[in-house]
């Protein structure tokens, strides 16, 4: 298989990538990304696997902050007990991802990273074609709004979601070094180029600062496992009394909403939420029922501290 | 009973298919063997205009490519319906039809070879909505031509006993509802596959994942001219078929053209979404149902409108129309009762057979009616349904014979068991509980095709190994009818069941079956089993007792032994079976069996006549959420009346497989689609309960021992998903007050119902 590389370092990957200038996939668990090469959405020639890179499989606590290495599944994180103690919005959240045949593969830099997603897009070649095909892929208008400029497919990470009220911080390799950053800045609102990465890339850490926080976690879907979330809502205060509310599922990129708690209200929260999220008709749920579960869990998070 | 009859027995091929060594059709491999790959039509409904498909005859490693004209005889499972082709001719009726099919070396091959071909559309109307099909359109947009007076309806089925509606004009107590269903499939597990050989000596071998060999074999006969002498249609370890293998379909046909064709070994295997374009599942739903009852809750009548929508096919459509209205007259008494079903043809995947096949539906409807009425009335809706019920022996209104009927016991239980007396009505708001009831027929009484053989012939061979061999040509679909041949068996020559095996669904070997449909494989083929081996044994005692002086009939086959009472006589399994041979040899003794001469001399009487029906009574926890509408179904109590379990295992789990696949339908799966195109061809978002949406099931069998059913067994296949849903729908108005009249029940109708009722 001489498309499919297995390198056992960073260095090594970010080398391999370099040669083949832009036409690789990386795999880390590979469940996401598999379906896109199946259905023809991902057509790179090269596969470069990140899963013999053993330095970003850990968990460890070192100097008050909690480090994942992009390569830990999600089980390992679901049943870490440091993660149960210090955050325990990290498992419920990873708990709520795919199903565990599925997490004992998937990672959780796969997760972070995972593609966006809208019903008419994450549809077979024949399918897409019969269809006519849309801006995301190679045809020219959305088969949702049927506009022609904005492509509004969903980032559905949940863990995402739970780590970015966390503040949780990322560290990617570059050919050119290392970059830290903060995880929220990586999304983009953009249907299409919905990561904010530098080409040859890698992350390779998660890191999140250990202190007290209230938190809740909530993911809108059909069926108690499997699906991928229609709405996800994820809060913490923070011992100053900073409010961080992210909702996901409902627009290109997370949301964001960080106000002292003294400052909000629930309808000040709803109004900012529903104006920020771009929600549009792209998931198996009817729009209005997830625009009207906006309200819902956010309320339920508001009563959930009163 | 000595044997393993009435004893929860394992089915004789777990083990194989839980190690992975069970072959199912794509296992087969021949040397040389092609493989198939569709091209696919993308238009709705439209003329072909332009195929051009020489790039793809001229590509590397192809060997030959079918287009319609190749095939041009239609068929269909119902010969009445014979409106499908194997690969268009002409015009395209669905997204996803087949309009070429490309044979070669490799599968990869075949599937470059197919984005070869070109074709070019000259798109006609197309209709997605069963409503627009009932209206007269222009002659070039009818789907098909052999529609009458200009409309696309395929087919009205239509019966009135006692002018119903004039009864329900004048009656004081009377429910009315509309209610709409969404489409759903059957999600089995193996998707289909077929391998077809092309014999040396001319003949014709397909191994299909097939639920009725023999349609198949008579159909390929007809579509490829081959005569029936010279076919063989075996169908290998099958991975569900719940309806959805009871068809012949357009790529068995191929791929034995394409094996005649090239004189080589052909396989096809379909991908999942070819599985979800190729469906047959239920059809979408519209009806309006009005029941009327008197002061004390006694049905005065009953009657209904169905729309339902084909597809663009007929599959076993016709039967469905009636299915739907004339499996309303059980499992209560009512004497004024007409329907009229319309079933349409639409632009769409088409519809068939799936379990609970056609009653499922309009099943729910009248069991949220009586729900309401019992409301009304101020009646406990148990003690309604009690009051109502067919008693045993009897006849319907429209003429079927009711023989054993154990639906009082399931109720009885039911309500026991979910201490319902204590709870329905008093829990708190957000939680209820629902039942409904349901029958279904043991098989039909009349075959598809029509023709003057038995339903079901077997055979039981004896030779000098001691062996039981079943010939059967009965398909084990996972329903465990292998099994039941080989517990028979062993029961009747009162031998383990080590002894026995079988050799089943082939149509050169085995006596022919007509197929796994209708809950008549354990009723049709067990009743034959038990003849021929009841004959073997006879036999075997005709023997013994001339060589050793005895009465036959004072002979005793118990524990692999063949003795006198008193033991005197005491021979073991195989010097019984050496006297039986002796002077003659191996033997083989055959039964058969044939439904008695049923129902009344009307048009349509033949549809739902059965000659035995199950019952069952369902009772339904939920769980609802009243913020977010999410319904949770906690726990179902299943109570069926199977007339005798001959396996409880195996009862128990088609019991427990009804609520999980009721469940789904009811709350969470549907075909989906965007201007005639199936959004959800996959099970991402095909949405199949998982393990943990499934609830707690309390199962109860009841056994009323049917005088004609084998052991007095009766059906258990499919009888149980009817009251499943209703139950669930009953329930949530019991948590929350609102009557769901369309499913899937999914959270946004159950807020917006709620909203509406505050
Ligand atoms: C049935 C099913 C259900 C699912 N349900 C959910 C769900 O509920 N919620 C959800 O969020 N997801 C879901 N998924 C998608 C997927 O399983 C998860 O998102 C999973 O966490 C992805 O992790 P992975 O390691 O498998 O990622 P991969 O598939 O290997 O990768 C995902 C993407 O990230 C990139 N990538 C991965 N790691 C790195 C890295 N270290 N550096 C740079 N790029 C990287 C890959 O190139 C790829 O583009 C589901 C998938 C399936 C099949
Ligand atoms: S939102 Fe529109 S453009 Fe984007 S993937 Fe969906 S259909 Fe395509």
């Amino acid at each position: 298989m001489d498309y499919y590389h297995t390198p056992s370092t960073v260095d090594e990957a970010l080398t391999i990538a370099g040669k083949l200038s832009g036409n690789y996939t990386f795999f880390a668990g590979g469940t996401d990304i598999q379906n896109y090469r199946k259905q023809q959405l991902d057509t790179n020639e090269y596969v470069i696997d990140l899963s013999e890179i053993e330095e970003l499989d850990s968990i460890t606590i070192v100097d008050g902050a909690l480090h994942l290495g992009a390569m830990t599944t999600l089980d390992k994180i679901v049943s870490s007990d440091e993660i149960q103690n210090h955050y325990p919005i990290i498992a419920e959240a990873a708990k709520t991802v795919a199903t565990p045949v599925l997490r004992k593969t998937a990672t959780i830099g796969g997760n972070l990273l995972v593609t966006n997603r809208c019903t008419f897009y994450n549809q077979s070649q024949e399918w897409r074609d019969g269809v006519g095909s849309c801006l995301r892929d190679v045809g020219d208008i959305c088969q949702v709004t049927g506009g022609k400029n904005d492509c509004y497919s969903r980032n559905v990470s949940d863990t995402a979601t739970a780590l970015i009220v966390l503040g949780a911080e990322i560290t990617l390799m570059t050919p050119n070094g290392i970059i830290q950053k903060s995880l929220k800045d990586i999304y983009l609102p953009c249907g299409i180029k919905f990561h904010d990465l530098e080409e040859r890339c890698i992350l390779t850490q998660i890191s999140v600062p250990i202190e007290p926080k209230k938190w809740w976690y909530k993911k809108l879907r059909l069926r108690k496992t499997l699906d991928f979330t229609s709405l996800t809502v994820a809060a913490t205060i923070d011992t100053a009394g900073i409010a961080r509310v992210c909702l996901n599922g409902v627009s290109m990129s997370p949301i964001l909403i960080e106000k002292p708690l003294k400052e909000l209200t629930l309808e000040g929260l709803i109004s900012i939420a529903r104006k920020n999220c771009k929600t549009v008709d792209n998931d198996l749920m009817p729009l209005k029922y997830r625009r009207e579960m906006i309200n819902v869990y956010l309320k339920e998070w508001w009563k959930s501290f009163r | 009973m000595s044997g393993s009859i009435g004893k929860p027995t394992p089915f004789i091929d777990a083990v194989q298919k839980v190690t992975g060594q069970a072959m199912y059709a794509d296992d087969y491999r021949m040397p040389n063997m092609l493989y198939v790959s569709f091209f696919r039509s993308t238009e709705s409904h439209a003329k072909i205009s332009k195929l051009d498909i020489s790039e793809a005859e001229s590509y590397p490693g192809v060997c030959a490519v079918a287009i319609g004209k190749d095939i041009p005889i239609s068929f269909g499972v119902l010969p009445i319906s014979p409106d499908e082709n194997a690969i268009a001719v002409e015009k395209v009726r669905y997204k996803g039809e087949i309009v070429a099919a490309v044979a070669a070396e490799t599968i990869k091959a075949a599937r470059e070879a197919v984005e070869k071909i070109k074709v070019v559309y000259e798109p006609i109307k197309a209709f997605f909505d069963p409503k627009d099909s009932l209206e007269v359109c222009a002659p070039e947009e009818q789907i098909h031509s052999h529609t009458k007076n200009g409309k696309n309806i395929h087919k009205t089925a239509e019966l009135r006993f006692n002018e119903p509606e004039k009864e329900l004009e004048i009656a004081k107590n009377k429910q009315s509802g509309f209610f709409k269903f969404a489409g759903v499939t059957h999600a089995f597990t193996e998707p289909h596959s077929t391998l077809a050989i092309w014999n040396r000596d001319d003949t014709l071998t397909v191994i299909s994942a097939t639920q009725v060999p023999f349609y198949l074999h008579k159909n390929i006969s007809k579509v490829l001219g081959i005569p029936l002498h010279k076919i063989q249609v075996k169908k290998p370890t099958l991975g569900g078929g719940f309806g959805g293998k009871s068809d012949p379909f357009p790529h068995e046909i191929i791929t034995a053209y394409l094996a005649k064709k090239t004189k080589r070994p052909v396989k096809c295997t379909f991908s999942r979404e070819e599985v979800f374009i190729t469906h047959h599942g239920r059809h979408p739903t519209e009806l309006s149902m009005s029941v009327s009852c008197d002061d004390d809750g006694i049905i005065t009548a009953l009657d209904t409108d169905i729309i339902i929508d084909g597809g663009a096919y007929g599959s076993f459509g016709v039967v469905t129309s009636y299915y739907n209205g004339v499996l309303l007259q059980g499992p209560y008494k009512i004497n004024k009762f007409g329907f009229r079903t319309r079933r349409t043809y639409t632009n769409k995947h088409q519809c068939g057979a799936m379990r609970g096949h056609g009653a499922v539906n309009p099943r729910y409807a009248v069991e949220v009616l009586l729900d309401m009425m019992a409301q009304s009335l101020n009646m406990d809706p148990c003690d309604l349904r009690n009051k109502n019920f067919l008693p045993e022996n009897t006849l319907t209104v429209g003429e079927f014979r009711i023989t054993s009927n154990g639906v009082r016991e399931c109720l009885e239980a039911v309500r026991r068991k979910s201490d319902w007396d204590n709870r329905y009505g008093k829990l708190p708001f957000g939680r209820g509980l629902g039942v409904a009831c349901g029958f279904f027929i043991s098989g039909s009484a009349l075959p598809i095709i029509w023709n003057r053989y038995p339903q079901t012939v077997v055979h039981a061979k004896l030779d000098f190994d001691g062996r039981i061999v079943m010939f059967s040509g009965a398909s084990d679909i996972g329903q465990g009818s292998d099994t039941l041949l080989v517990q028979i068996a062993a029961e009747e020559l009162g031998i383990s069941m080590e002894y026995v095996q079988v050799e089943t669904a082939d149509t050169k070997i085995t006596p022919v079956d007509l197929g796994s449909y209708s809950s008549r494989v354990t009723f049709m083929v067990g009743n034959a089993a038990k003849t021929a081996t009841t004959k073997v044994r006879e036999e075997m005692a005709k023997a013994i007792s001339k060589e050793k002086d005895v009465t036959a009939e004072n002979l005793i086959f118990n524990n692999c032994r063949i003795h006198t009472k008193d033991k005197s006589i005491d021979l073991s399994w195989e010097e019984g079976v050496e006297i039986a041979l002796a002077g003659r040899g191996a033997f083989v003794e055959s039964g058969y069996y044939i439904s008695p001469k049923l129902g009344g001399d009307f048009k349509g009487s033949g549809a739902g006549l059965s000659p035995a029906y199950s019952f069952g009574a369902f009772i339904s926890e939920v769980d609802v959420n009243p913020n977010t509408g999410a319904v949770i179904v906690t726990k179902v109590w299943g109570a069926h009346d199977c007339g005798k379990a001959l396996n409880p295992l195996s009862v128990e789990g088609q019991i427990e497989g009804s609520i999980h696949m009721g469940l789904g339908q009811a709350i969470s799966e549907e075909m989906r689609y965007h201007n005639g195109q199936q959004i959800n061809a996959n099970f991402f978002d095909y949405r199949i309960p998982s393990s943990l949406d499934t609830p707690d099931m309390d199962i109860t069998i009841i056994e009323s021992n049917d005088a004609e059913g084998p052991y007095g067994a009766k059906e258990a296949g499919e009888g149980p998903i009817h009251p499943v849903l209703p139950s669930i729908g009953n329930a949530i108005y019991d948590a929350v007050g609102i009557r769901m009249m369309e499913l899937p029940i999914t959270p946004e109708k159950v807020l917006s119902k709620m909203k509406e009722n505050a």
